[in-house]
């Protein structure tokens, strides 16, 4: 019986319970999220969707450690992250979640390949297994000859390719994409969905936000969110 | 960058000040503990307090009062002492070239002379020897101030009437050094006591044996002298260490003082420090969300912003301790050329380890101290913020 429920909560990624984000006090209070109760799976392809100030974006930062919540429960691998504090969402962020941005979020001074091993010298990989994996996730989203390029020297596409590898570096256990295409021409798009696609297939678990139904309508689950409540879509 | 680079100029400049006005300082302990320390041994014995005055000029002892030859016998008899040698001074009209004028003169045997002048440069000429007779050492202001005409080696002076046959001339000394030799008139006691008819014994010089009783020979001296004369502070006997040691006093403290001066300069750096750094805060707002939304914690935040501020500040500190080291060079040429300081006397900059382990190590913490505020700042932003605008 203990096996059991062990085992049903390992392949849980992430479970939210009754999850409320509220903004403001009084009269002016605002609730982003609210009640929300999910679950996703290890491997899950789920695309969250929704019109602009519907708490997408709460949800996100939410689900990415970034926001604590107001109200509920959050647990990422089974550890309830709505109860730690900074320096704990700090850790769980860079072992557990990989983000990718709208506008790429490359530290401008860096070159792609400081770029990826930076999120590994936080999580204290030493030096010369920071240069090797960075070069082999350079590798991964063929940019291997834009190893030492500064993010201004490289195409909109290039810097999120980067991104993605930069996502991937600590291994995490949630890929976090928000509008991970809404900056890209349609072709360097379609290169980006099909490399998270490709890393989906390895079992990674991927959450994309996107106003893009096109984008969403690849995903394995959509979840759209109006006014702070959020509704499973069947496709 | 160039932003930085002004900031680190601060750092240099504040150093820079620290350096030179701490080799300054040294250079002077170094200067006068050099001029002093071989007399450890000596007692210099004056009448009416004022050591400075009757040891220095040679003039009247405007207090009253000489010591007598009474006085240098007791203080002949008291142990321990080595040798005794006296300074007589008494004014003359001197004559030259036709002109008459008031000079004060100073009589003393030839190897005193040489204790208390030996270490002073000539500028023509040379000492005067035991057997001299009716032959003078004149100061730089006597030869060449004092009468319309310059006086030179082998010129002959009218002092009271009396032939002087001028052996040697010294540099002009200035305002440095505890004996000036500017407008002394110096001739051999005997020469003295034979031209006045007077022995008017203005300070007396005397040597120990042993170095450790100077200081309880000085007081006995004093006692002998004062029940000699019946008053209770007629006379003052000074051993050369303890003047040292007040000397050194003062210095320490001017030393203090000129680094405290610097150190305003270097308050100055650091406040560019902290506010470089606030802009830079400021301006990658966004980096610091990126670098926190990817696992940075609070520590690596601050730890980037402090090691920035740390190399800023050391790298300034460097550079100021290079500046600092020419600087003191040119800070003591200017003033030896200002003050005119000749002979022993001139300053020669001293840059101790000391003051370079402090210039870096300050220049370290000023550059921690100054970012921590800046550092703090960046590491309480919210990731959120910092990565959803531009």
């Amino acid at each position: 019986m203990e096996e059991e429920a062990e085992e049903i909560m390992s392949t849980n990624v992430i479970v939210t319970k009754d999850l409320s984000k509220t903004y403001g006090k009084g009269d002016l209070e605002v609730h982003a999220l609210q009640k929300t109760t999910l679950t996703i799976h290890r491997g899950d392809y789920i695309a969250i969707t929704g019109p602009s100030g519907s708490g997408k974006s709460t949800l996100m930062n939410l689900l990415g450690c970034l926001d604590t919540p107001t109200t509920g429960k959050l647990y990422i691998e089974d550890t309830d992250v709505s109860i730690l504090n900074e320096n704990q969402l700090a850790k769980i962020r860079r072992e557990k979640i990989g983000f990718i941005f709208q506008k790429y979020n490359l530290i401008p001074t860096l070159d792609a390949l400081e770029n990826v091993a930076l999120a590994m010298s936080f999580a204290g990989v030493n030096q010369q297994i920071r240069v090797e994996r960075a070069k082999l996730l350079l590798e991964l989203v063929d940019l291997t000859k834009r190893a030492n390029h500064k993010p201004s020297q490289m195409s909109g596409g290039e810097q999120q390719r980067v991104a993605i590898a930069r996502a991937l570096s600590n291994r995490p256990s949630i890929i976090l994409a928000d509008e991970p295409t809404g900056n890209v021409d349609t072709k360097s798009g379609e290169n980006i969905m099909s490399i998270l696609e490709e890393v989906n297939n390895q079992g990674e678990t991927i959450i994309v936000v996107t106003h893009n139904l096109a984008i969403a309508g690849r995903a394995k689950r959509v979840l759209r969110i109006q006014d702070g409540y959020v509704r499973e879509e069947h496709v | 960058m160039s932003r930085s680079l002004l900031t680190l100029l601060g750092i240099a400049i504040g150093i820079m000040a620290i350096i030179s006005l701490m080799a300054l300082g040294e250079g002077m302990q170094t200067a006068i503990t050099g001029e002093l320390s071989s007399l450890s041994d000596s007692i210099i014995v004056t009448t009416g307090g004022d050591f400075f005055s009757s040891f220095s000029g040679g003039g009247t002892n405007s207090a009253g009062g000489y010591l007598t030859e009474r006085d240098i016998a007791d203080i002949a008899r008291i142990q321990g002492i080595r040798d005794i040698s006296t300074q007589l001074s008494g004014a003359a009209l001197a004559e030259f070239n036709g002109e008459t004028t008031i000079v004060s003169l100073t009589g003393m045997d030839t190897d005193v002379m040489m204790i208390q002048f030996g270490s002073t440069d000539l500028e023509a000429g040379s000492f005067l020897s035991d057997g001299d007779q009716n032959k003078i050492m004149i100061g730089y202001t006597i030869a060449h101030d004092t009468f319309d005409a310059d006086i030179t080696v082998g010129s002959r002076m009218l002092i009271n009437g009396e032939k002087f046959f001028i052996t040697g001339i010294f540099s002009r000394q200035g305002m440095g050094g505890i004996t000036s030799s500017d407008s002394v008139i110096l001739l051999n006691s005997r020469d003295f006591k034979t031209l006045t008819g007077q022995s008017n014994i203005s300070s007396a010089y005397v040597r120990v044996y042993d170095v450790t009783e100077v200081e309880s020979i000085a007081t006995s001296i004093e006692d002998a002298i004062n029940e000699n004369h019946g008053k209770k502070d007629f006379a003052t006997a000074t051993s050369m260490s303890s003047i040292l040691d007040t000397i050194q006093t003062i210095i320490g403290i001017l030393q203090l003082v000129l680094v405290a001066i610097a150190s305003i300069a270097l308050i100055v750096a650091s406040i560019g420090i902290m506010n470089t750094m606030l802009t830079s805060v400021m301006e990658r707002t966004r980096e610091i969300g990126i670098m926190k939304a990817i696992g940075a914690t609070n520590r690596d935040i601050m730890s980037i912003f402090i090691i920035e501020g740390m190399l800023v500040s050391s790298v300034g500190g460097v550079i100021g301790l290079i500046l600092g080291i020419f600087g003191s060079q040119a800070l003591t040429l200017f003033l030896n050329n200002f003050m005119a300081m000749g002979g022993s006397s001139r300053l020669y900059p001293v840059i101790t380890i000391a003051s370079v382990i402090l210039a870096v190590s300050v220049s370290l913490i000023v550059g921690v101290l100054s970012s921590l505020y800046p550092a703090w700042k960046a590491a309480r932003m919210s990731p959120i913020e910092a990565v959803r605008y531009e």
